[in-house]
């Protein structure tokens, strides 16, 4: 009696907690999945709502839609506490039943399921633990070699050589990792022909072969615009060399001669160098082999709608090609002072290209491109219609469009993350702004740059923006509100541009003063006396200054407490150019050529 | 001034001169009474433990332990919610034992200390009913299905590597795996993620016709305890009387460590079974090493659980290829002002830290093999049913079926 | 022969041999655990308790979302000492608020748990009803954004489950969740 009373309560306890609890989970799933779009949707409302400026219909909607929310929250709350309350009481029922219902059966002897032998089970156990652990040592083995760094670099991080530079159709996986991981292509070549190479691409195998046998390992740290990534003159660089001389070609890896003029900086992502030159006939994208100084291919900017049939006049020390070309791993981009703008692949092959408007500046255009996300952004200052531009990365096509009441600057463009959100930073005459990179909305402004003229870009470090330009001022912002923490006018730059530390600002003027202020307070903490005439702009490196003077003489300094020069020397050649940065290497593009410095 | 996070009391506005006579609200936050608790967690494991090692080597009668289950599954499980438990205790003394700037509370020391000495002076009195995960399964187990010995052999050495990678993710500060795979705080809490959770309801499950599926082939702290319990000074016994080799206490219990009496038929030179065991013996230190290099080999994918190592490599990633949106780990890395290199400097600690764990954890787990395969290559003469002390967990099934006992009732 | 088998232990007595080295080796292990332990005097004291530091706390929702319980054990409080006590409350009121009335558009809290009560013209007194709290920090972000930041996140004690390994401090991106001994339970801004 007592049995069948509790198998009964077992079956029907057991047949509940299996509905009830199914009931439960889908309910889990429907509750949180109807909160998180109602409370989208709301956001979204509101936002519209915000915008238009209160539009009473709407309003009456998201108040509605507000309580459902709340409702629905507070009351899928206390339904889920209450079910799973009662699915226990039924759990202890279903359990003492089952007890009950079995406690009075006791387990005969059944049928052995291991051989009567000890020793047998004994000697099969231990075959089976040692092929477990061996199956386990193997899966280990494998895991770790398939997944190590070494394989990672000779699959894909690698670039091999030969005479014909072509791109290798690689495998869909292969090139899915290759978008994902910009500086990682190889550029397999075969010295044979496109037979070969097909083969190649379908067996990866093969492409193995062929990139391990002849591959040099490519750095990962880029200098993807101006001043580095962000342009924000600092560079996550290692090793980098702290002495050489072109003359001698002590730490020298290559040195070639530039085909045509142009103050623009290298920039560097994986085993490309990348500059621009132009003069009155030709307005063109280099691309340079960062290991042996090849050129890879070169992109001249012509057949552009729009393009102006005769050059604008510029000044001699500004020239066609100031603007440093910026680059994202997988395009670059350069701009002439011509308004042209072009973008390339990695190969060279022009994706897209478009004239913005001739700009209308009385020494030239200067500002350097950056890439931001998948946009281009483009500071284009002129006295007639100043304004910042974003285009698609892809097509070419503007995003947004933001008019600058502004005299003409020769600064880059910057981008800072201020508390978590990126911040498009423009100095300009007389306002720096701060934009929204993804809109174009503006943050903030100050007007602080009443006289001079404005060559020189932002620093950004630590949530606080820094600006400096001669005859002006050098001052310091807090990015997050737009309101000047700082300012000081003794010790100016005039084209070279400050960087900043959390804890120091340092400023390179034209005269050859190198300055150190306190980013705190804006005091000036030390000063050094270089006897040098500053184009280029520091950079920080592994906590190290490298500053190049006009006449080629290089300044490595302490970017640390203690500030002192490390070492000074002379390479003899006119230099404008910012240098650019990666590990184990620096490229500097003087006044005729470009080389590059390795410790290698 | 220069930080964009929060500050204590920014005072944008100033306080208020209220002339109406405004007083400000007190308030109060009581602190919980954690000492008494804590206190009350060890007094009530020691009684509870007394209390099994009395009712199952004294008196040899099961009722207490059934007691002794519902209050602990009553009280560690659902009120106290299972934290600090016994079992993961290991990962807190563990890192207590490495770092410096982690001191194991004398809580949670008592918390892990207590069943291992109890252990070595009653054998596994703590697994029978007071752990609540044993209790929990020890309550809803109906039926035994008999496992094979082979499976149930191998199955056993995952908890010593469970064990092993919960002191190695441990000793980095890295992470502590046991409390984040745990099948069944979930269900002492009423909610929890839900694939352990159901992962937990199918071991409930399988606990009604398999004894303790979680203490057998998952528990890195069983696996500790059984060490003790092999050498324990007091021991259960299925009869105080002499064995009738009726093979019903072999049939009852639940977690199949009573071994049926056993006399060596092999044919088998006594120099080829000596020979076998010093076979293994040499192998001990290569398979020792086998495991070390091993683990080694794996120290640098296995330190991506760290969450530093993890921030790192999106910071790397980050700075060669800026994202266009950031996780918040990387904006909360970039507005508080570190610098990529303190944090490069820091993961090669970790990462250092990692490479020397690896090898020594991968040594213990080759060991343990190798020991393993020594236990099982030795033969032992048994003229009767008898108690296998590393796998009894004292819950005391065996008493009551066999005959023997019934005697002396009446 | 003969004389070497009589003079060899039984297989009993090796064992009981073996097994009292065992226990000899385990208490010694069990010993030498609470000896090295106690080589730190703050074993007698610590007790783990979580806490928020609201100094590093950046206000990311994760509280809200981490935690294990169905509620969070995270919620806001309001360091009144600290409060300006304004009426355009960045904690209260959205951002880009233009009425400040009660209306669901223009509340920053999604649960309703900030209760504000009209003191003196022109200043409001906020209070957290920790019932409906869900910990989310949306409106401590406002007021450490505009206001004077008296509102911040805690753990309530009586509702934390002390996780040996709280999942919130796992994920918690700013590392602001750590191990607190019970008489520093809350850190209090403006106390």
């Amino acid at each position: 009696m007592r049995r069948a009373i509790s198998r009964n309560i077992a079956l029907v306890s057991a047949i509940f907690i299996v509905v009830f609890s199914t009931m439960l989970i889908t309910n889990y799933f429907q509750v949180s999945g109807s909160q998180t779009i109602q409370s989208e949707l709301l956001e979204g409302l509101r936002q519209i709502n915000e915008e238009s400026g209160g539009n009473l219909q709407l309003q009456e909607q998201i108040r509605e839609l507000d309580l459902l929310a709340r409702k629905a929250y507070f009351i899928s709350l206390n339904r889920l506490r209450t079910g799973v309350v009662i699915l226990l009481v039924m759990v202890v029922a279903f359990a003492v039943s089952l007890q009950v219902y079995f406690a009075k059966s006791r387990d005969i002897p059944d049928k052995e399921i291991d051989p009567i032998d000890d020793w047998l089970t004994k000697s099969r156990t231990r075959k089976y633990i040692v092929r477990s652990a061996g199956a386990l040592a193997v899966c280990g083995l494998l895991f770790a070699i398939l997944t190590s760094p070494y394989m990672r670099t000779e699959r894909s991080e690698t670039v091999a050589y030969a005479d014909e530079y072509e791109y290798e159709s690689q495998m869909p996986e292969e090139a899915l990792a290759m978008t994902a991981e910009p500086e990682s292509q190889s550029i397999a070549s075969d010295p044979e022909t496109t037979e070969t190479a097909v083969a190649a691409a379908a067996d990866p195998a093969t492409t193995e072969t062929v990139a391990a046998a002849d591959t040099i390992q490519v750095s990962r740290v880029t200098h993807n615009a101006f001043r580095g990534n962000n342009s924000l003159g600092h560079s996550s660089a290692t090793k980098i060399p702290t002495s050489w001389d072109p003359a001698s070609g002590r730490n020298i890896l290559w040195r070639v001669p530039v085909s045509r003029q142009g103050y623009n900086s290298p920039v560097i992502n994986g085993n490309r160098v990348f500059f621009t030159g132009a003069d009155e006939e030709a307005r063109e994208l280099y691309c340079y082999d960062l290991t042996t100084g090849k050129e890879l291919w070169r992109l001249a900017a012509r057949n552009i709608p729009g393009s102006p049939a005769q050059v604008p006049e510029t000044t001699d020390d500004t020239g066609l090609a100031a603007s440093t070309v910026a680059t994202d791993g997988v395009r670059v981009c350069a701009i002439f002072a011509t308004g042209d703008v072009i973008c390339a692949d990695m190969d060279g092959n022009r994706l897209w290209a478009k004239n913005i408007g001739v700009p209308s500046n009385r020494y030239g255009y200067a500002s350097s491109l950056l890439i931001f996300g998948n946009s281009l952004i483009i500071q284009y200052d002129n006295s007639n219609s100043p304004r910042v531009i974003s285009l698609d990365l892809e097509t070419g096509n503007q995003r947004w469009v933001r008019e600058r009441p502004q005299k003409i600057a020769w600064s880059s463009p910057i981008i800072a993350y201020v508390n978590r959100r990126p911040q498009l930073i423009l100095m300009g005459d007389p306002n720096i702004i701060s934009y929204n990179p993804n809109t174009g909305e503006e943050n903030w402004r100050v007007e602080c740059m009443l006289s001079g003229e404005a060559a020189t870009s932002p620093a950004f470090s630590n949530g606080v923006v820094y600006a400096a330009s001669e005859y002006a001022v050098i001052i310091a912002i807090d990015a997050e509100t737009g309101t000047v923490l700082w300012r000081d006018n003794d010790i100016l730059p005039d084209t070279s541009s400050p960087v900043a530390t959390p804890n120091d600002v340092f400023v390179a003027t034209h005269y050859g003063l190198f300055a150190r202020y306190d980013a705190k307070t804006g005091e000036i903490t030390k000063t050094m006396e270089l006897n040098s005439e500053f184009y280029a702009s520091p950079m920080i490196v592994e906590g190290k200054i490298y500053l190049v003077g006009t006449d080629g003489r290089v300044f490595i300094l302490s970017a640390r407490s203690d500030f002192s020069l490390i070492n000074s020397f002379d390479t003899g050649e006119r230099t404008y150019a910012t240098p650019a940065f990666t590990d184990n290497k620096i490229v500097i593009k003087t006044e005729d050529s470009i080389y590059c410095v390795s410790s290698l | 001034m220069l930080v964009p996070m929060a500050i204590f009391a920014q005072h944008r506005f100033p306080q208020p001169d209220f002339e109406s006579g405004y007083v400000y609200p007190e308030r109060h936050y009581f602190t919980p009474a954690e000492p008494f608790w804590s206190y009350a967690d060890v007094a009530m494991l020691v009684l509870l433990m007394g209390f099994v090692a009395w009712a199952v080597i004294r008196r040899q009668v099961r009722w207490p332990v059934i007691l002794v289950s519902v209050i602990s599954v009553a009280y560690f499980g659902f009120m106290r919610a299972a934290c600090v438990c016994s079992i993961g205790g290991v990962q807190n003394v563990a890192l207590g034992l490495v770092s410096s700037s982690y001191t194991i509370p004398l809580f949670v020391l008592l918390m892990f200390t207590l069943p291992i000495i109890f252990t070595l002076f009653f054998g596994r009195v703590f697994c029978a009913g007071v752990c609540p995960f044993g209790a929990l399964q020890e309550l809803v187990n109906v039926r035994n299905y008999r496992l094979s010995k082979t499976v149930t052999s191998v199955l056993g050495v995952f908890p010593w590597v469970y064990l092993g990678l919960a002191v190695l993710f441990a000793v980095t500060n890295s992470r502590f795996i046991i409390c984040k795979f745990d099948p069944f705080v979930g269900i002492f809490r009423l909610g929890g993620e839900l694939p352990l959770l159901l992962f937990g309801v199918a071991l409930l499950v399988l606990s009604i016709f398999v004894g303790r599926p979680f203490c057998r082939f998952i528990c890195p702290y069983g696996a500790i305890l059984s060490l003790f319990s092999r050498v324990s000074f007091m021991r259960v016994k299925i009869t105080k009387k002499e064995c009738i080799n009726c093979q019903l206490c072999h049939n009852a219990c639940p977690v199949d460590a009573i071994r049926p009496p056993y006399e060596n038929k092999v044919k088998e030179s006594r120099s080829a079974g000596v020979n076998r065991i010093l076979r293994y013996i040499i192998l001990l230190p290569l398979v020792t090493v086998a495991g070390a290099v091993i683990m080694y080999m794996l120290s640098d994918r296995l330190s991506k659980v760290n969450s530093d190592v993890r921030l790192y490599d999106m910071v790397v990633q980050n700075e060669t290829r800026p994202m266009e949106v950031q996780p918040l780990e990387l904006q909360t890395f970039y507005g508080h002002g570190k610098t990529v290199e303190e944090l490069a400097a820091e993961v090669a600690e970790i990462n250092k830290a990692f490479r020397i764990w690896s090898i020594v954890i991968g040594a213990f787990i080759g060991l343990v093999i190798a020991l393993t395969l020594i236990g099982l290559s030795t033969k032992r003469t048994r003229r009767f049913y008898e108690i296998d002390d590393a796998n009894c967990v004292s819950c005391g099934r065996c008493f009551g079926y066999c005959p023997q006992n019934q005697l002396n009732k009446k | 022969m003969k004389a070497n088998k009589k003079n060899k232990a039984t297989p009993e007595q090796r064992r009981e041999f073996l097994r009292t080295c065992g226990r000899v080796l385990a208490g010694g292990a069990v010993v030498s655990l609470f000896g090295f332990s106690f080589r730190d005097v703050a074993v007698w004291n610590t007790t783990s308790l979580w806490q928020i530091d609201p100094e590093k706390c950046t206000f990311c929702g994760r509280c809200e979302t981490d935690c294990v319980l169905p509620t969070s054990a995270v919620k806001c409080m309001h360091a009144i000492k600290v409060c300006g006590f304004c009426d355009l409350c960045g904690g209260y009121y959205r951002a880009n608020v233009k009425d400040l009335n009660t209306a669901a558009e223009n509340l920053m809290c999604p649960t309703g748990a900030i209760e504000r009560r009209f003191v003196e013209d022109p200043y409001f007194e906020y209070s957290i009803n920790e019932t409906l709290c869900n910990g989310c920090g949306k409106c401590a972000k406002g007021c450490n954004a505009f206001g004077n930041g008296s509102l911040y996140l805690q753990i309530k004690q009586e509702l934390c489950k002390r996780c040996n390994e709280c999942r919130i401090a796992q994920n918690c991106p700013s590392g602001a969740i750590r191990r607190v001994s019970p008489s520093e339970a809350y850190v209090l801004k403006g106390a």
